[in-house]
């Protein structure tokens, strides 16, 4: 993409100029965040390219405030010359807004404090990579995954995709931010001959911001079409109850539902079962998570939030006992509480000594869950219900994989039922977490 | 190629000026009155055919089947309400051009938001990169198709004042605390887009079209001896402002008050097989995820569906009849024209439990020998097109609804679902019931809840024992369908049928072991 010249200002320069123009407009703050990306992407299908895409993009983001009232709106023309039109549009969308005494931009003392450790959130060899670099990543991963999947391959779709970002903020009562990051991921997806007209299809995609942290390729390949041979045959066995455990990667989709409810905008809206339970025992002694921004080449990394607080570690969970909400701004005035952070950054989940394989010969009957499907979670009432794949053991035996099953509880007495952390965090996520073990669930099937 | 006067694309996302969009509006209606010769990106970003012709070329320039140009611009807004007060608005702006070069079923992909020549030029450059060969030609004319017109609007979102939809917010939250003392939060939203699209194509199609989309929702908290349940429920589809009537605030806010309150009473059903009775409507997502899915061609050509093998095949007992349909009046998945310029129409996937027809974009199309189905659809200009659902039902059956719960004995039945997920190869899939009842002995008696249930589409298909003669559509506007990270907006359909057996996931084993 081109840029005409008054859309060659730096990002800088722009924001001071749309800052002055809005409080120009009428507006008394105002906060813009500018952002631009580019992108490229790669597939692979049947050893030939399939998709080739590359672009770039821009986006404004302006909010205004005015008397209590509240407008945001997004446009990608940077030109000075539209833009005035545009600031005088998101002015005239907050004046018909009701008034809210709680909308405001925040006290300036909560962007102080902001740490200055490297975060190393931009890959410097990011520009080092050419289109025949990428070609022959993804060929790599692909013959790697077709290798292993051997005469088990119906296809084979491997491809990279990766980006750089920069973005900067300024906000009328002095705030400033600005970040430039870079991202990659790698992987293949495969679908395989099973019995009859089944074809599972597994995949494994790994993502960071540093290229030279991507594993190696032909194990990225590798795992894909493993973790498809995997699903082979898989089959719903009758409804009972035993020890699961949910692999590393998975995690985190079980986790959000108990993380929904700490949100303050749900517990202002009285949809938080976590409500009244700050301080109090949640779950077993096993449940110690920790919120860490400062994690250098962390997907989740960062110095400041959405509102423009520095970010701090947090200790969310220690030993099963809540210890902190997640309040934005907005919702710490509603709810006259002091704020936190309305966002999460790195969800760290200390590792345990054991490694899955050794804890599933202790277990018996169990079922380890390597995928869900469909499924959702109540913030008000804590209930969920989940689809579930995976593979049955018996005393370490592996007795046959599983489909088409479910599992079901409430958070309040899921999370008690936590007895075992395996050795294993995810590293290739914002949500770091280890395989865990829980006790007597209900797994749904025949 | 004439100067892009951005002034009124920026205008277009006014709220609250009316007398500034006077006259873009005013220009919009006379465009949609006047459709196929619209030339609403000529009048407005310059686009003419020489520039398009000169873009295709440029995407060509190193060979492929065909090329195509998507240009997009759509503006979007959204009004919400929390504690009683209209307080949030938000508004986006979304303009760009996305070029595709096909070469059988590969895909070169180039877009900019720029529509400057330079950019588009290098946008159709990246495109291009994806073939070594000599030129291919572009068609030596556009034309454009005949295509319906299933959304008519008197005027689109972009020329009302947002001052207009306050006072729908306000209603919403009136008549939720009017109708129960134990409502104790109204959240309500009012959600509306206009979105331009301008398709040209190597082969010679030329097809424009104006997209209106929204919906109005309430979700609402009820508290009742401590306890609290929330529920929610919206309306919209292809609309304008004046479908938004007294009678369907009404119609929202009492479903959403009405089956929170019902929660209360709700039970946890035992976990595992059992009949399965869908009552009509919003149901119809379970043929969306459990059939409609697999049947989209790419899943198909790729040989990487269940369904893969079963065109031409029983699937179904002889009355089931199902339908993935673009042409259906202002529904959320209604197209005139599919995003590659193939005119909406209404495709037969399952003609008396016979598999007749995958859902086709043009790749698969050709792969397959047919012709498009109109199912090429992309969330935006950033995306090209894939082979996508509009609105899928079930033809009703000659059953009343209580001979259908009467035949199910005992089991569960659904009446509001959310969050369906299918895994293609398997054909397994599971939806998420939020409302429904048990069923004993032939009738319906406690409601249930915050339960999901899984099964595998073939042998769903072949489950559905009975159908009812109420097919029901959804007309919601919320919420939508993804697909390799684009989302569309969809609609359902289902008569209330009868599944003899699927798994329902409960936390009690059956016979009441928790």
């Amino acid at each position: 993409m081109t840029y005409n010249k008054d859309q060659q200002l730096n990002l800088q320069e722009l924001a001071d100029w749309v800052i002055d123009q809005t409080k120009k407009a009428g507006a008394n703050d105002c906060r813009v965040n500018l952002s631009k990306r580019r992108l490229v992407e790669i597939n692979y299908r049947d050893r030939k390219p399939e998709v080739i895409k590359e672009a770039t993009t821009q986006n404004l983001y302006l909010e205004v405030f005015i008397n209590n009232r509240f407008a945001g709106q997004s446009t990608p023309d940077y030109r000075k010359s539209t833009l005035a039109g545009f600031i005088t549009d998101v002015v005239d969308n907050a004046n018909i807004m009701e008034e809210d005494p709680f909308r405001t931009l925040p006290d300036p003392k909560y962007y102080s404090g902001r740490s200055t450790i490297d975060l190393q959130l931009s890959d410097p060899d990011y520009n080092q990579i050419t289109p025949e670099n990428r070609h022959t990543m993804v060929k790599t991963v692909e013959d790697a995954c077709l290798s292993k999947g051997g005469d088990k391959v119906i296809s084979v779709e491997a491809g990279e995709y990766d980006e750089t970002n920069e973005e900067f903020i300024k906000s009328s009562n002095g705030f400033e931010g600005s970040t430039k990051s870079t991202y990659c991921q790698i992987g293949a997806s495969m679908t395989s001959k099973d019995e009859g007209d089944r074809r599972p299809a597994g995949y494994h995609y790994v993502s960071c911001r540093y290229r030279s942290d991507l594993p190696s390729l032909q194990e990225v390949g590798t795992e894909a079409a493993t973790r498809t041979l995997d699903l082979m045959g898989g089959k719903k066995i009758a409804t009972a109850k035993l020890p699961i455990i949910i692999e590393n990667r998975n995690v985190a989709r079980v986790l959000y539902g108990l993380f929904d409810p700490m949100f303050a905008g749900n517990i202002q809206q009285k949809r938080s079962f976590l409500a009244d339970k700050k301080g109090e025992i949640i779950g077993s002694k096993l449940l110690t998570l920790i919120d860490d921004p400062f994690l250098p080449r962390a997907l989740g990394s960062k110095y400041y939030d959405g509102d423009g607080f520095s970010t701090k570690k947090r200790n969310l969970f220690t030993e099963g006992t809540l210890n902190e909400f997640l309040i934005d701004w907005y919702y710490s005035r509603k709810l006259s509480w002091e704020p936190t952070s309305g966002s999460i950054s790195n969800l760290i989940m200390a590792p345990g000594t054991r490694s899955v394989e050794a804890i599933i010969k202790d277990l018996g009957r169990c079922i380890m869950i390597t995928g869900f499907i469909g499924g959702n979670s109540n913030s008000t009432t804590g209930d969920f219900s989940v689809g579930v794949i995976g593979k049955l053991f018996d005393k370490g035996s592996f007795v046959q994989n599983v489909a088409e099953m479910n599992i079901a509880d409430n958070h309040l007495n899921f999370w008690n039922k936590l007895v075992e952390v395996a050795n294993d965090p995810w590293i290739y996520s914002q949500a770091r977490l280890p395989s865990l073990v829980f006790d007597k669930v209900v797994v749904a099937g025949i | 190629m004439k100067p892009i006067p951005r002034r009124k694309f920026i205008q277009g996302t006014a709220l609250a000026s009316g007398a500034l969009l006077l006259l873009p509006t005013l220009k919009a209606c006379k465009f949609l009155e006047t459709k196929s010769s619209g030339n609403y990106f000529f009048r407005e970003f310059g686009i003419d055919e020489t520039i398009c012709r000169k873009l295709l070329a440029k995407a060509l320039s190193k060979g492929g089947d065909f090329a195509d140009l998507y240009f997009e611009y759509s503006v979007s807004n959204y009004l919400g309400l929390e504690d009683g007060k209209v307080n949030q608005s938000y508004g986006d702006i979304s303009l760009g051009v996305g070029i595709r070069t096909v070469k059988g079923d590969q895909i070169g992909y180039g877009f900019t938001q720029d529509l400057t020549e330079e950019s588009m030029m290098s946008a159709a450059a990246t495109a291009s990169t994806l073939c070594d060969m000599n030129a291919t030609s572009v068609n030596n004319s556009f034309n454009v198709p005949a295509i319906g017109n299933y959304y008519p609007v008197a005027t689109d979102f972009n020329g009302i004042p947002g001052k207009s939809k306050l006072p729908l917010l306000q209603n919403i939250n009136q008549k939720c605390f009017a109708l129960s003392s134990e409502i104790v939060k109204v959240n309500a939203g009012f959600s509306s887009s206009a979105k331009r699209i301008l398709i040209v194509t190597s082969d010679g199609v030329q097809a424009e079209d104006l997209i209106p989309s929204g919906y109005v929702y309430a979700s609402v908290v009820a508290e009742r001896n401590g306890k609290r349940e929330q529920s929610s429920w919206n309306l919209g589809g292809r609309r304008d402002l004046s479908f938004y009537t007294d009678e369907v605030i009404s119609e929202v806010t009492e479903k959403s008050v009405n089956s929170a309150l019902k929660l209360f009473d709700a039970i946890q059903p035992p976990a595992g097989e059992m009949p399965v009775v869908l009552g009509p409507g919003v149901t119809g997502v379970l043929l969306h995820e459990a059939i409609g899915h697999g049947m989209e061609a790419d899943f198909n050509r790729k040989n990487i569906s269940t369904f893969s093998t079963m065109l031409g095949k029983k699937v179904a007992e002889p009355f089931v009849t199902i339908i993935d349909d673009g042409t259906n009046m202002n529904l959320a998945g209604s197209i005139n024209v599919d995003d590659e310029g193939t005119p909406g129409k209404k495709t037969i996937l399952v003609e008396n439990g016979i598999l007749t027809s995958y859902l086709h974009d043009k790749i698969s199309a050709k792969h397959y020998g047919v012709e498009p189905t109109g199912n090429g659809r992309r969330q935006d200009f950033q995306n090209y097109p894939i082979p996508r659902m509009r609105n899928t039902y079930m033809m009703g059956g000659t059953a009343t609804p209580e001979d259908v719960i009467r035949e199910a004995g005992n089991g569960i039945y659904v009446e509001d679902v959310s969050n369906g997920q299918v895994k293609i190869g398997e054909g397994d899939f599971a939806f998420y019931v939020s409302q429904g009842r048990m069923i004993e002995n032939g009738k319906l008696t406690s409601p249930i809840k915050d339960v999901n249930i899984m099964g595998n589409g073939p042998k769903m298909l072949t489950n559905i024992t009975l159908a009812a003669n109420d097919l029901e559509m959804y007309h919601g506007g919320a919420g939508g369908c993804g697909k390799n990270g684009q989302g569309v907006p969809v609609s359902f359909g289902m008569p209330t049928c009868l599944v003899k057996s699927l798994t329902v996931g409960g936390t009690q084993q059956k016979g009441g072991k928790s």
